[in-house]
């Protein structure tokens, strides 16, 4: 391998408790992180470090499982098991909660702002996905909820460019959804792996979406124009990552600068893939292009590129610590 | 790795066992089934369609769901059988209720008019054995009048009453369940005391209709054919249960698409079966001419509560309502103006997602309405998941319940006030419009059932 993963820094940012979840605003400035503890936290360089900005610290009444920054990034949305999703406005360097949305039964497993920043996904170990518009006002209201999946629903995500949202669940599946006629609905169900799938990422274009399972794989779905011409989108597999995760890969993120591709896994690890560049679109190799094998002493949970800086990877893990990386070429 | 850490990956697998389950490899298929029984989804035959308020883990108890499944076509076949036994004792006296949403099912079905239609339901079910074939549009005339009178008490006391308005009409059993469960008291108080169409079935048919038979009422068998699976948990509430007689009101809802399946099942083609008119409760003889209520297929409460207000209180008389669509066709809005002055503002809130519009908004305090006619299912109880349910599976046949709505439209429409049947019963039967009877049989009342989230039983992720 010509490329390496190096540790710039480890952060103990949710010290007894797990790490679940990391996401840098979309100035690529801030880290967010959120975890067991009930807190979120927002990190932000000084000099050649990270330090803990501010810590959100009652929002919740139970562990947080995610957060995500609005594309403006003046917001910061909040998904926990509580059963609710908080919305915090960003005042410099302080945050308020704004609102707190409720409706789903249970555990909420992730949030997702859409692209254009007036729609919201949420879903749940209830099983639905709810779609949130919000207004003029900062008003959040129920647009639709969907029942695709038959099982807890664990990562929602949105196209990058386009009205649509894509869902991952414990009953192995993953679901495309479009509004046609008044509502949303499934257009497409991704069939193939062999077990929860538990994160998805849209490759820069959103031509391509990865997804990630404890069947310790990685699949890439490409979309094909429908063999009729009309009605529901068509995702086809058309690659599989296999062989080199020894447990379940629980995230998987898919940088829009470089176009690299980062995973989480349950063997402590965190690895890079790269798309062979004489590789033919519709069966697109992936090689291993450099992996911390000990990245954390406990299972990896999520890894997120830094959106502004090329190389820059943030990963998360079960015991409460951050690390920040550099995926650069070898010298 | 340590147990420490073998611990820690067996409490991280959020439906813990299944988890573990599922990595040895095809044991998980077995607790999948298991929850999905407690969820009401049956998977042996004929599948349990509840509406999106009922269809979660905190509606239904195991117990429930019991009961749901066993209001099916077996168990009346059952009691059918029973009947052609010598063993008298056990005979019943078997009385169907057709709610008037299901009748333009069997219209389209059969491609006949509605007034055809039921009478060839009717010949079906008493070639069964039915001995009495009714049409709910009478109970459903009862539900309307009482939600008029509660509506006009509500909305003179709204200045000292927070819980006076909005009033939340009450017909809809899962939109009544997931309240009582989920909503608490930001919303039980508001919702309309007066029982549904088919809880007054109940009492008209155990309790007046087998009086008048000299019958005791555990020695009827009542059926509803219903629209909607919901109804089905609507029958098996405790109010609606005599513990003296063991005696349900409704002993059983069949929805129309079970009905349908049953004349399928024997081979009952259209043809098959003698028009027979539908029999009336007060035991008059002759046709009864089928008419409905206003509105677009679900009794048209905020029609009739509309026209009945605006008179009432404004003295207007409102000949045509007019509907605005607020975020989609299921969230609309009625407006009654004078002079430019709003008088009274109400809603149609059909469906999942805007009943959570509306319950958050009723959270901020910003529901401007007087009355909100509140349905689980969009498009109304036309499109009630046990008739519009398209064959393929999870999706609405849209082109049927066009056919349906178009079929519903055709009959004409009179208003509950004016239907002598319902005065002769209010004076024979409940001793007056303002009796302590009335308000005993035709009203109810709600509780609050609600689970705390903040207090799971274990560990989830």
């Amino acid at each position: 391998m010509k490329e390496a993963l190096t540790l710039v820094q480890k952060l103990s940012a949710h010290p007894d408790s797990r790490c679940w979840f990391v996401s840098w605003s979309p100035s690529g400035t801030l880290l967010a992180s959120c975890g067991g503890d009930k807190a979120i936290r927002i990190w932000g360089r000084e000099g050649d470090s990270w330090i803990c900005k501010s810590v959100l610290q009652d929002g919740h009444q139970r562990t947080v499982r995610k957060v995500a920054w609005s594309p403006c990034g003046k917001y910061l949305a909040s998904a926990s098991f509580d059963a609710t999703t908080c919305i915090w406005k960003k005042n410099n360097e302080d945050f308020e909660s704004l609102t707190v949305l409720e409706g789903h039964e249970n555990e909420v497993k992730c949030v997702a702002w859409a692209p254009s920043g007036n729609l919201l996904a949420t879903c749940s170990r209830d099983k639905s996905v709810w779609v949130w518009e919000v207004d003029e006002e900062d008003e959040y209201e129920c647009v639709t909820v969907v029942n695709s999946h038959t099982q807890d629903v664990k990562h929602v995500v949105w196209h990058p460019t386009q009205e649509l949202l894509a869902s991952a669940s414990y009953d192995n599946n993953v679901c495309i959804y479009k509004e046609e006629d008044d509502d949303w609905e499934c257009r497409a169900t991704l069939q193939g792996h062999t077990s929860t799938v538990w994160s998805l990422a849209f490759d820069g274009s959103g031509q391509r979406l990865a997804s990630c399972s404890d069947d310790r794989t990685v699949k890439i779905w490409k979309e094909y124009p429908n063999e009729s011409g009309q009605g529901d989108l068509s995702w086809k597999c058309v690659c599989t990552l296999s062989g080199y995760h020894k447990r379940t890969v629980y995230d998987v993120a898919w940088c829009r600068l470089t176009g690299a591709l980062a995973t989480a896994c349950g063997d402590d690890a965190v690895r890079v893939f790269k798309e062979d560049e004489a590789s033919d679109p519709d069966q697109p190799v992936f090689s291993l292009a450099a992996q911390a094998t000990k990245a954390h002493s406990q299972d990896v949970n999520c890894v997120a590129w830094n959106p502004k800086e090329a190389g820059l990877l943030a990963s998360c893990s079960d015991e409460g610590d951050i690390s920040i990386w550099r995926f650069h070429e070898e010298d | 790795m340590s147990e420490v850490n073998i611990a820690k990956r067996k409490e991280k697998c959020e439906n813990c066992t299944k988890q573990c389950n599922k990595k040895q490899g095809d044991d998980g298929a077995n607790s999948h089934q298991e929850s999905d029984e407690v969820n009401g989804q049956v998977h042996e035959g004929s599948q349990l369609l509840l509406s999106a308020c009922l269809s979660c883990d905190g509606c239904l108890t195991e117990e429930e769901s019991l009961k749901i499944s066993q209001q099916s076509l077996q168990e009346v076949e059952r009691v059918l059988a029973l009947n052609k036994k010598c063993d008298v004792s056990k005979h019943k006296v078997l009385v169907a209720s057709i709610c008037p949403q299901s009748l333009p099912f069997f219209a389209v079905k059969f491609g006949l008019d509605v007034t055809e239609a039921a009478h060839k339901l009717c010949g079906f079910l008493k070639s069964l054995g039915v001995q009495y074939v009714f049409d709910t549009t009478l109970a459903a005339g009862f539900s309307i009048l009482e939600s008029q009178k509660e509506f006009i008490q509500r909305y003179r006391r709204r200045h000292h009453d927070t819980h006076a308005m909005p009033m939340f009409t009450s017909s809809c059993p899962g939109w009544i369940r997931y309240s009582e469960r989920v909503l608490g008291s930001l919303v039980t108080p508001h919702i309309c005391t007066a029982r549904s169409p088919q809880q007054i079935m109940g009492c008209l048919v155990k309790d007046y209709f087998s009086k008048q038979q000299k019958l005791s009422p555990e020695k009827v068998y009542h059926v509803l054919v219903a629209p909607c699976f919901d109804k089905k948990l609507e029958a098996v509430r405790e109010e609606f249960y005599n513990s003296l007689l063991e005696t349900r009101d409704v002993d059983c809802v069949l929805t129309s698409g079970e009905i349908y399946c049953l004349m399928e099942q024997r081979k009952v083609s259209v043809e098959g079966p003698d028009s027979v008119p539908l029999d009336h409760v007060l035991g008059e003889a002759g046709d009864v001419a089928l008419v409905r209520h206003e509105g677009r297929g679900s009794e048209g409460f905020l029609e009739h509560i509309f026209k009945h207000a605006a008179k009432e209180l404004f003295g207007l008389d409102v000949h045509e309502i007019t509907y605005k669509n607020l975020r989609n066709r299921d969230f609309q809005e009625v407006t009654l103006e004078r002079d430019g002055e709003t008088l009274l503002q109400f809603a149609a809130v059909y469906g999942f997602r805007n009943i959570q519009t509306l319950v958050h908004r009723m959270r901020k305090g910003r529901v401007p309405y007087q009355l909100v006619e509140v349905l689980s299912c969009p498009g109304g109880c036309l499109s009630g998941r046990g008739q519009a349910e398209s064959e393929a599976g999870g999706r609405v046949d849209k082109a049927l319940v066009q056919q349906m709505e178009e079929a519903y439209s055709s009959l004409p429409v009179r208003l509950p006030e004016v239907n002598p049947a319902l005065h002769t019963l209010y004076q024979d039967w409940l001793q007056g419009q303002d009796s302590s009877q009335a308000s005993a049989l035709l009203h109810t009342q709600y509780r609050n059932q609600t689970q705390s989230h903040t207090q799971p039983p274990h560990m989830q992720w």
